[in-house]
């Protein structure tokens, strides 16, 4: 409301008016306990803005002021139209009816407004001097702010005013006024007071918005990082006020406001709707915390924008609160004295045990128009008030501060304090209602005491454009938290994608060493020790090796020793399965390590039992694996070792014998420290080289290796498989779904 | 627990504190390392606070701003040292009252309670306070309001206080800040903990009774089995002889600071007896049988039968050089040689000296062998102990193929080792040839002198033909002695070689016993050894 005040164009009007309330107020000593008299000096740093209110609030609870609440209206009125002047071109052809339609009806709805409004008044008011206070100054403020308001009207345009809708609401604000705000029943309804957004504007914003909302809700967090949980949080927040909120907000933007009242527990939030009310609306108590489920209070004509509306959608609603009532429901209230067109919200408390009270009280926050913040004298200065209060600067909400249950005594230090507190938190310019501590009769308030808020909520009734530039203050602001909260669930998902992919690389990096270290143990001769060495040394010491070898002539092949071939035979596959598994058990346990180096998801997902050690089936595999091998070096010795031709002649040979003296030689015999001895250092190559010729060697030797690689390689995929299906039954970020929502934030701010 | 008397519960405490300590020794690594934090800040503070005068009780008042913790503190002082105020926060430090000062001093100061916040009441001048004499009463600043998110002035006190009242009031008496944050988490110190329902002035009689049964019940809920809950009103005195009462029986008994203890002990045993394996107690020592396994594992690695059949076969070979028939080998000598004839030559003098490499021990297989061991001995106890009895065993096992060549390749014998009696059996071999040339000579000269007359023989003998025969018969008992011995001896090497490879395996075996015992099996008994005593402190601290 400051702000429409600021933007005024016109500083005159508001200064006029100012000016004459101000005299009111002035002459008002016979009532020096007045909360306002103590509110003015908190508020008295607001430069220019409050006097509008200010007017109101001043005229005492009684009053009520029909006729201030015009006042106000029209005031308002004037300067939307002034401030859409300038934007709303487009919309003259309607505008000029508008214009025409509106002139005549401004008068006619504020000056015989404010002496009927008074009169009727005056029996309810319990101070005489009601009708006195608010007689001059209503007729005055609207006389001033009327024609003004029609010129400017009648000159210039009206785009919030729909042509359609303007012939209807204008009479209604007749029938408005002379039942009173806080009055009697109304003929028309609240859903004729819709103005939508321009049509191009609203479409852009519309598909931008279901964008969005595909972008959000195709979100997932899957892994446990820090802040997943918040993530996840913020993300069914964000959902939940696109439904609940922007999508019904942006298409009738001037639908009844949601005033929401949150708070601490004990605060009296439900005792102010009640009070406000002037029904018991929803559950009071001493115990702590009371309400549960939120109370949506609105006018009966009201009711069914409520009940139908897609605003807060996602919640069921009931007509009563009963036993069975789940916790996605909002009950449902329509009471006749509260003004049309504004609707109060009770909400869960945010600081209680009941921690689902909390985000209840969070989601209705997200849908609220306005927030009505209560605290009280003994919990202004608690933590979770302040968080609340935070969210709301952060979200640009438009605020209002109720400071509940203050003690008559204290009232003026505690006041002062709070103001100060809230002045050093930068929320100077949030308007502040202080209620006094009396006792509550029927979950009721003493009516005088709420009756600055009454008049603040029938002010807002009455004006739909300054309710409506409420409205949209508060929908910028949650637009403007989009721009933060959203790249900030992108920024956490890509985090996600980071961590998936570090994870994965842990594995890889882990399998990939072991693999390298496996090459070095085949190549470095560090294999050929222990039984193979032993096997060898009787292979070859006693006499087989030599006898591998047969002249031709010599024609029989006797075999003395096929068991010692055998023995080196197997000694060789022991000796590789060992430094297989081996490997592969390291590499297990490094994994396991380097993801509980991991914050979070890693931690969590090291401790799946079983993934600390190799596969029960790693052994059984890795015997298939190197028997296979060796049938291969075998196959690869018969087919490729192409006997040079003149040893061919000279010497025929056991390929067995010949590829188990192959792979002693690729496994790197005599470069180790072992075997040293001068001379033998490289005895099977020699050999081979010998017969097979160096070229045919090196090309067998080469495809065997590589064979033994590809071999171990896909018996370590089979491997890392099992931590990459965990690492996937945790979810599989999606990179692109970052992408997109950073996309649908930027499609947004362009439709804004 | 009352009916315990203070001099049990200070020995079961004392007891239970030297069971949390070897916890905090041997958990080191092995548990949450907050954890052991928090068990060793309570040893430190356990210590700290039974050594301080055991006839105070520290109490505390604690609770949200506003909830009249100051106005209680001076009701019950009877004095108004704490300042109130409607302003929130409004005590931002600490202030205490102690009835009976003699002793309390070094109290206040271990509580860091500033000089002048301290205040004394001596009971002796105070008729009908006596029974308050030993209180050291606390107002702490409160802990919800925005000033106590960067002041853990009244967490640290309400960590140490000796009994904690918390004073609610209607209006924030189900705020989340005590609940969640105190009330859950020292659920389990119903003997410490008082809770007061203040400023019940301000609520009628039948709210006041909902109030403090909704406050039961929500207490209940949260794990504090049996609330003292005491509604007062420091406003108007309601309430506050009650609260006295209480703090005079709580003063009178003197327990307090060990109850206190021990419903933290409590508190943190369940935690860190939350994991607790069923196994609590395992063989601290490694069976015969998988040190047999282990012994048999690390064998194989090492080769132990292969190289004995190796040193078997190799000297069986080698010895025909030495011990065999001469003339076999010499015939031998004239066989063609495939791999002379391929022109690798030097390939056969390889293999010789080939036999001469030293042991050794394979790496991949020791470790494998040991993680069997590890794995066979750990089943059952928590994976964290499991990693440790595995890292303990796996400690030296980096060395573990080393120290095993080492220490084998002293009892190894050298394979192109020559025994004394090959050398006599080749010379016996060379003169029963030699015997033989001469046989032949002399048969040579018989023939020559006896038959063709060649000339007078310089020996009779030499020319006699009656000796052919003889002769003849002594060359062919020559080549027969000589294929005789050959066989014999050979079958002396293969016994001689298959006794040497007993013995070789035998000190092999033993040797790597002993390798494996200092290696591998004394840290992991000292693993297990770990495992038992930490669970058997954790069952005597839990108690």
């Amino acid at each position: 409301m400051k702000s429409a005040a600021k933007n005024t164009p016109d500083p005159e009007a508001v200064e006029q008016s100012g000016e004459t309330v101000e005299p009111v107020i002035e002459g008002q000593p016979e009532r020096p306990g007045e909360q306002t008299i103590t509110f003015r000096s908190i508020r008295d740093e607001d430069p220019g803005g409050p006097e509008p209110d200010e007017g109101p609030d001043d005229e005492g609870p009684d009053a009520g002021g029909p006729g201030l609440a015009e006042s106000g209206a029209v005031e308002f009125g004037a300067v939307q139209s002034d401030a859409g002047g300038a934007s709303g071109d487009e919309r003259d052809g309607g505008a000029d009816s508008a214009g025409s339609a509106g002139s005549p009806d401004a008068p006619e709805a504020s000056s015989p407004d404010a002496p009927e409004a008074s009169s009727p008044d005056a029996p309810e008011a319990s101070s005489p001097d009601a009708p006195e206070a608010s007689s001059p100054d209503g007729p005055e403020a609207s006389f001033l702010d009327g024609p003004d308001a029609s010129g400017e009207t009648s000159g210039g345009t009206d785009p919030p005013g729909e042509p359609a809708d303007e012939e209807v609401s204008e009479p209604s604000g007749e029938p408005d006024g002379d039942g009173s705000p806080e009055g009697t029943s109304s003929p028309n309804g609240g859903p004729v007071r819709e103005m939508p957004l321009p049509e191009p504007v609203s479409a852009a914003l519309t598909a931008a918005l279901a964008q969005l909302r595909v972008a959000v809700k195709g979100l997932h967090f899957g892994l446990d990082v820090p802040g997943s949980d918040e993530a996840r949080k913020t993300q069914n927040a964000v959902l939940a006020q696109i439904d609940d909120y922007v999508i019904p907000r942006v298409h009738m933007s001037t639908a009844p406001a949601l005033i929401v009242v949150a708070g601490s527990t004990g605060a009296g939030k439900s005792t102010l709707v009640n009070t406000l009310a002037a029904q018991n609306v929803t559950k009071t108590g001493v115990r702590r915390p009371t309400t549960g489920t939120p109370v949506l209070a609105c006018h009966p004509d009201d009711y069914e924008w409520f009940a139908k509306g897609d605003l807060l959608g996602g919640l069921t609603r009931v007509d009563k609160l009963s036993e069975d009532t789940g916790p996605d429901s909002v009950v449902l209230v329509p009471t006749p004295r509260l003004p049309q067109g504004v609707a109060l919200l009770d909400t869960p408390d945010i600081d209680s045990v009941v921690e689902e009270h909390q985000d209840i009280a969070h989601r209705m926050l997200d849908a609220a128009d306005l927030w009505v913040f209560v605290t009280t004298a003994a919990r202004y200065a608690d933590a979770p008030s302040w968080g609340l209060l935070r969210r709301a600067k952060e979200r640009g909400a438009r605020l209002v501060i109720v400071l509940s249950r203050v003690p008559m005594k204290s009232r003026d230090v505690i006041v002062k304090h709070f103001g100060r507190m809230l002045d050093e938190y930068g929320l100077a310019d949030v308007e502040r209602f202080v209620i006094n501590e009396t006792a509550v009769r029927e979950g009721r308030l003493a009516d005088e005491e709420v009756t600055d808020l009454r008049l603040w909520m029938a002010e807002l009734s009455v004006d739909d454009e300054a309710r409506a530039e409420a409205v949209q203050a508060t929908l910028n602001g949650v637009f403007d938290s989009f721009r933060t909260r959203l790249p900030a669930l992108a920024r956490h998902l890509e985090t996600q994608v980071a961590l998936r992919a570090d994870l994965r690389s842990d594995v890889d990096s882990a399998y990939m060493a072991a693999l390298a270290e496996i090459d070095e143990a085949t190549r470095n001769g560090s294999l050929l020790r222990g039984e193979v060495l032993a096997r060898w040394q009787d292979f070859a010491g006693s006499g087989d090796l030599m006898r591998t070898l047969q002249l031709r002539r010599g024609g029989k092949a006797q075999h003395k020793g096929p068991e010692r071939l055998r023995a080196l035979k197997s000694a060789l596959r022991t000796g590789l399965e060992s430094v297989i598994t081996s490997a592969a058990q390291r590499a297990a346990e490094e994994v396991v390590v380097r993801w509980r180096q991991r914050a979070g998801a890693g931690d969590r997902l090291a401790a799946t039992p079983g993934l600390g050690r190799p596969s029960d089936e790693v052994v059984r595999r890795t015997a298939r694996t190197i028997t296979a091998w060796q049938d291969h070096v075998t196959e690869l010795i018969r087919t490729e070792g192409v006997t040079k031709r003149s040893v061919a002649r000279l010497v025929s040979f056991d390929v067995e014998s010949l590829s188990l003296i192959f792979t002693v030689g690729l496994l790197g015999y005599g470069t180790t420290d072992v075997s040293v001895g001068a001379g033998n250092s490289a005895l099977p190559q020699r050999l081979l080289r010998g017969l097979l010729g160096a070229e045919s060697l090196r090309s067998i030797s080469a495809k065997a290796r590589s064979d033994l690689r590809a071999r171990i390689g896909l018996l370590f995929d089979e491997e890392t498989l099992r931590y990459v299906d965990e690492l996937d039954s945790a979810g599989i970020p999606d990179e692109a779904a970052a992408t997109r929502l950073y996309q649908a934030t930027y499609n947004l701010e362009v439709a804004r | 627990m009352s009916t315990v008397s203070t001099a049990e519960t200070r020995h079961g405490l004392g007891t239970r504190l030297a069971a949390l300590a070897r916890i905090v020794e041997l958990g080191q690594g092995r548990i949450d390392p907050a954890l052991i934090t928090e068990a060793a800040q309570l040893l430190l503070r356990a210590g700290d606070r039974l050594k301080l005068s055991p006839d105070h009780t520290v109490v505390a008042l604690a609770g949200g701003t506003g909830s009249g913790k100051s106005s209680l503190f001076n009701s019950i002082s009877g004095l108004e040292l704490s300042p109130i105020g409607v302003r929130r926060p409004t005590t931002a430090r600490t202030h205490a009252c102690v009835w009976g000062l003699e002793g309390a001093g070094p109290l206040l100061d271990w509580l860091q309670i500033q000089w002048r916040h301290r205040f004394a009441r001596a009971s002796a001048l105070d008729k009908g306070e006596s029974q308050l004499h030993g209180l050291i009463l606390l107002d702490l600043p409160d802990h919800d309001s925005i000033r106590a998110l960067t002041d853990p002035e009244a967490n640290r006190l309400i960590q140490v206080a000796d009994l904690v009242v918390w004073v609610l009031d209607p209006q924030k008496y189900a705020d989340a800040s005590v609940h969640r944050r105190y009330v859950t988490d020292l659920a389990g110190h119903d003997a410490v903990t008082v809770f007061v329902l203040n400023q019940s002035d301000r609520l009628s009689h039948e709210e006041q009774a909902e109030c403090v049964a909704d406050l039961e019940d929500l207490l209940k809920r949260e794990g504090v089995t049996d609330p003292q809950v005491v509604a007062t009103s420091a406003l108007t005195g309601k309430g506050i002889d009650g609260l006295k009462a209480v703090l005079a029986e709580s003063v009178s008994t003197r327990r307090a600071a060990y109850q206190r203890l021990e419903a933290d002990l409590d508190r943190l045993m369940a935690r860190l007896a939350k994991n607790v394996p069923d196994l609590l107690h395992v063989d601290p020592t490694v069976d015969g049988a998988r040190k047999a396994g282990l012994t048999d594992a690390l064998c194989d690695a090492v080769g132990v039968s292969a190289l004995g059949e190796a040193m078997e076969n190799v000297y069986g070979v080698r010895s025909v050089d030495w011990v065999g028939w001469p003339y076999a080998r010499w015939a031998a000598k004239f066989r063609r040689d495939p791999l002379s004839s391929l022109k690798l030559g030097a390939v056969k003098d390889d293999i010789r000296s080939l036999v001469g490499s030293a042991v050794s021990a394979q790496p991949a297989e020791v470790d494998n062998a040991v993680q069997a061991l590890a794995d066979g001995l750990t089943a059952g106890m928590p994976e964290v102990w499991q990693n440790g009895v595995r890292q303990a065993a796996r400690g030296r096992s980096a060395q573990l193929p080393k120290a095993l060549s080492d220490e084998l390749s002293e009892v190894a014998p050298p394979l192109d080792r020559v025994p004394g009696w090959w050398w006599l059996l080749k010379i016996w071999q060379y003169v029963l040839v030699a015997l033989f040339v001469v046989g032949l000579a002399w048969i040579g000269s018989i023939l020559a002198y006896g038959v063709f007359k060649v000339g007078k023989p310089p020996l009779n003998v030499l020319g006699d033909l009656g000796a052919l025969p003889w002769v003849g018969l002594m060359l062919v008992s020559v080549l027969g002695l000589g294929i005789l011995s050959a066989v014999a001896s050979r079958n002396f090497v293969i016994l001689g070689a298959s006794n040497e490879r007993d013995r070789l395996e035998r000190d092999m075996r033993r040797r790597v016993t002993t390798v494996a015992q200092e290696t591998v099996i004394q840290p992991v008994e000292r693993e297990l050894q770990r495992y038992n005593d930490y669970f058997a402190a954790i069952t005597e601290a839990k108690r």
